[in-house]
């Protein structure tokens, strides 16, 4: 059984500080895998190496097997991978279907007719129909966060990328959030999501991969890294250890 | 944006078809004169337009304006058939483009804007150096189709239509979405699947196509070019003016803008002889200030009223 | 190898200008957001003001600097608060074009008034040279140099030193950064942009005496500024005077040692202005 994506040695620099320094993971078919980790600690510089938005300076990334290292992010949605932006981005002119079907049209290759459907049937979906017809300037911060998964949902992804949608949600939202994802990885997408709050990370994960300073520090599921104690110490701080003559 | 619904439309078209054979009595080759440098204008504001829907506000058009007379003046006197030199013209101004477009990927906004008036800039001082164009003397230009108005108008009427009916299907058709999604996100865009590249690159040749087309087309009427007139930065200006006054990113605003704006500069010349270009001026900066989406905007909050 | 050396002073004292003219312009867009079309415009209007002062009442350009420097911060001040301010949250291309509309009116209004012939301006010192070590400096040409430094160290010194100044800095770097710790933009851009018209200003009077008057002096000012906050980086106002150099320097190489050089010596700007921009965009990712 292939992984979904693979990612082998990828490396990013920004001048002298080295932001993604050889991480390695592999996601597998149906697996939802989280990525945790300190403020600052690279998880976002991942996200744009795995969507294409950066170029890494070294490593591979394999999308169903094929080599997509070098291939521009619009090749990488076509191929099946989808991104949710942290910070939501949507078409500010355009109407919340004409957004969702941008995604369909482009990232899922559908024609104007079949991707203005899968538009309205993704509408449903995230529970966005009723706001149909509105710009997207005119949308509230949840109906925002709402929108870009529902896009990168519209491209048809094999594999659904997330960069911490659950932030400002009140626990009811979370929860319905965290259903949609369920579902979304019910049809056959693989969810790799970049999480800051914890009890969503323990309900949704099957597996958690914890980065600190650009680097992988543990990997497995959510008791065994939320126990290890270099990611303790990694979410602490050392000085704090140090403090307590702990180091 | 439906304000050129199909009634309008075809009667605008029965108009401007049966335009040259209405009497104007002793102004008709005046009259005569306007139409065709409002056919002329339209197609270069609406080609400007189809490029901005992909957010390039490109400064170039100038370039392409010149390229194209020039193509033509060079290639009809090296006795090329006429038809064949101006297609020529389209499509060597749209190569030329290609190479713009291409080299200019990634630069955004204002960024773009300059790098295309820097390349204009060099292209017309290229030519002005050159030799074989005729230097700063500029060159003579063979008559389009001998100079026949008739001929002249429907052949400017005929570039219009044909760029009028790519721009809506543009505007109808998948093309339209990524041009819009592109101009509003270019890199959500990327990410949604969206090919960038390509869509900006057949923006940028289609727009200067015709671009080119106008050139020559100018070029043919005009009989003579020299540097500072066909690559007059002034074309760039009235290309990306109109559009904004008339309505951007719509195949009718740019038409519109072309025929309310180029009558009201004959009727300004006629009152106001070198003065009418003040005029113009402060219409272009009241029409930013109160219009802020152009006549078609206008036009439409009135609708919205019914 | 003289002529090597006179080349370089010849361009090192034309950068003079072109670094007060792009300072300007630089104060406009990094600072107010706002990319001034009509700045070449402004600098037209400030050499016009020398010559009817010159001509009306005999007042040499030097004198005149200062009441066309006050007139221009006044007459920036008004077109800000009248038109600009309402456009700042626009999309660029309005705002481009507003300014773009706004030159126009100025040129023709001077076409109108003072008809296309340039128009010289006739002092004592307009054609006087120092002769130094086997160079040539122009007496007006060396005196423009002298001064736009002064007036450009004034400048910094202000942007660097009081509280205005370093607040616009700081909005030249961060707008909204600025404007969430509750600096009153509406203020400093419009003295920021006063301040921009004035140096378009006094740069127009040394033009009108080392150049001319005339209604189209001011687009090539305008796209020669452009190239140089280009170059230096939008925003990055300590950038402007090097830049700055860079094209003097360019240009009058070009204009000296390329045959023909006066005629491609045009396009040396717009060609670094488009090599420049290329390039820096294709080495991010």
């Amino acid at each position: 059984m292939t992984s979904v994506l693979e990612a082998r040695g990828l490396t990013k620099r920004f001048g002298g500080l080295v932001a993604v320094n050889n991480v390695s993971f592999s996601l597998e078919p149906g697996e939802i895998l989280a990525v945790i980790g300190p403020n600052g600690a690279g998880k976002t510089t991942l996200l744009n190496l795995l969507s294409g938005v950066y170029r890494p300076d070294a490593g591979q990334l394999f999308l169903n097997a094929t080599d997509v290292s070098a291939k521009p992010p619009e090749y990488r949605c076509q191929q099946g991978l989808g991104r949710a932006f942290q910070i939501a981005q949507p078409f500010l002119e355009m109407t919340v279907l004409e957004n969702v079907a941008v995604g369909a049209m482009f990232g899922a290759k559908l024609n104007l007719g079949d991707a203005t459907s899968r538009a309205e049937e993704v509408l449903e979906l995230t529970g966005l129909s009723p706001k149909r017809d509105e710009p997207a300037h005119n949308l509230s911060l949840l109906e925002d966060k709402r929108l870009e998964m529902a896009r990168a949902i519209a491209t048809n992804p094999k594999v659904l990328m997330l960069d911490e949608v659950m932030a400002g949600l009140r626990p009811t939202e979370a929860k319905e959030a965290v259903g949609l994802v369920k579902r979304v990885r019910d049809t056959g997408v693989s969810v790799l999501f970049i999480e800051h709050v914890m009890p969503v990370v323990r309900d949704l994960a099957d597996r958690v991969i914890v980065v600190d300073y650009g680097e992988v520090i543990a990997s497995g599921r959510y008791h065994e890294v939320t126990s290890n104690q270099r990611v303790i110490e990694a979410y602490l701080g050392r000085d704090d250890l140090e403090e307590d003559g702990a180091a | 944006m439906n304000f050129v619904s199909r009634g309008w439309g075809w009667s605008l078209l029965l108009l401007a078809l049966a335009f040259p054979f209405i009497p104007f009595g002793d102004r008709t080759q005046f009259v005569q004169q306007i139409a065709v440098f409002v056919l002329s204008s339209a197609t270069l504001a609406l080609s400007w337009d189809v490029l901005a829907r992909t957010g390039q506000l490109s400064l170039a058009h100038a370039a392409f304006y010149g390229l194209g007379a020039y193509s033509y003046a060079l290639l009809a006197t090296a006795g090329v058939p006429q038809i064949l030199a101006f297609l020529a013209a389209g499509v060597i101004a749209a190569l030329a483009s290609l190479l713009l477009g291409a080299v200019t990927m990634r630069l955004q906004g204002m960024y773009f804007a300059i790098a295309t008036l820097a390349f204009a800039e060099v292209i017309k001082t290229i030519v002005n150096q050159l030799s074989f164009t005729g230097g700063p003397q500029g060159y003579l230009v063979p008559a389009l189709l001998g100079g026949d108005f008739l001929g002249v108008y429907y052949l400017g009427l005929g570039v219009l239509v044909v760029l009028i009916l790519i721009s809506s299907f543009i505007l109808r058709s998948k093309l339209g979405f990524a041009f819009t999604a592109i101009r509003q996100g270019e890199l959500v865009a990327r990410v949604l699947g969206v090919d960038v590249t390509r869509y900006k690159l057949l923006a940028f040749v289609i727009s200067s196509f015709f671009v080119g087309l106008t050139g020559a087309f100018v070029a043919g009427k005009t009989f003579y070019i020299t540097p500072p007139s066909a690559f007059d930065t002034g074309v760039s200006v009235v290309a990306l003016v109109m559009p904004i006054f008339g309505g951007l990113y719509s195949s009718a605003g740019p038409v519109l803008a072309a025929v309310i704006l180029r009558v009201l500069e004959e009727v300004l010349k006629l009152v106001a002889p070198s003065a009418y270009l003040i005029a113009y001026g402060a219409i272009l900066v009241l029409s930013i200030l109160y219009l802020p989406k152009g006549i078609l905007g206008l036009l439409e909050r009135f609708r919205g009223r019914k | 190898m003289t002529t090597f050396f006179q080349t370089f002073l010849n361009g090192l004292l034309q950068s003079g200008i072109y670094a007060l003219v792009a300072s300007g312009l630089a104060l406009s867009v990094g600072v107010v957001g706002i990319v001034n079309f009509a700045h070449g415009e402004f600098l037209m209007v400030g050499a016009f003001i020398a010559y009817a002062l010159l001509a009306a009442f005999g007042l040499d350009p030097i004198i005149s600097l200062i009441p066309t420097a006050i007139i221009l911060f006044a007459f920036g001040a008004l077109v800000y608060r009248s038109s600009l301010r309402h456009v700042l949250k626009a999309p660029e291309l309005n705002q481009m074009l507003l300014t773009f509309g706004i030159g126009i009116v100025l040129t023709n209004m001077a076409l109108q008034i003072y008809g296309s012939t340039p128009r010289t301006m006739n002092v004592a010192y307009q054609g006087s040279s120092l002769q130094f070590a086997g160079l040539s400096i122009g007496l007006a040409r060396g005196g423009a140099f002298v001064l736009a430094a002064a007036i450009l160290a004034g400048l910094y010194w202000v942007l660097g030193r009081t509280r205005t100044g370093k607040a616009m800095q700081a909005v030249a770097q961060n707008r909204v950064g600025a404007t969430l710790i509750g600096l009153e933009v509406d203020r400093l851009y419009l003295i920021a942009f006063g301040v921009s018209s004035a140096l378009a200003g006094v740069a127009g009077v040394m033009v009108s005496v080392l150049l001319y008057a005339s209604p189209y002096v001011g687009l090539v000012f305008t796209l020669k500024a452009f190239a140089i906050i280009v170059m230096a980086g939008l925003g990055n106002l300590r950038a402007v005077i090097p830049a700055a150099f860079v094209l003097g320097l360019a240009e009058a190489y070009v204009q000296t040692y390329v045959p023909d050089g006066g005629g491609w010596a045009e396009a040396v700007f717009f060609a670094l202005i488009f090599v420049s921009l290329v390039w820096r965009s294709w080495r991010i990712r």
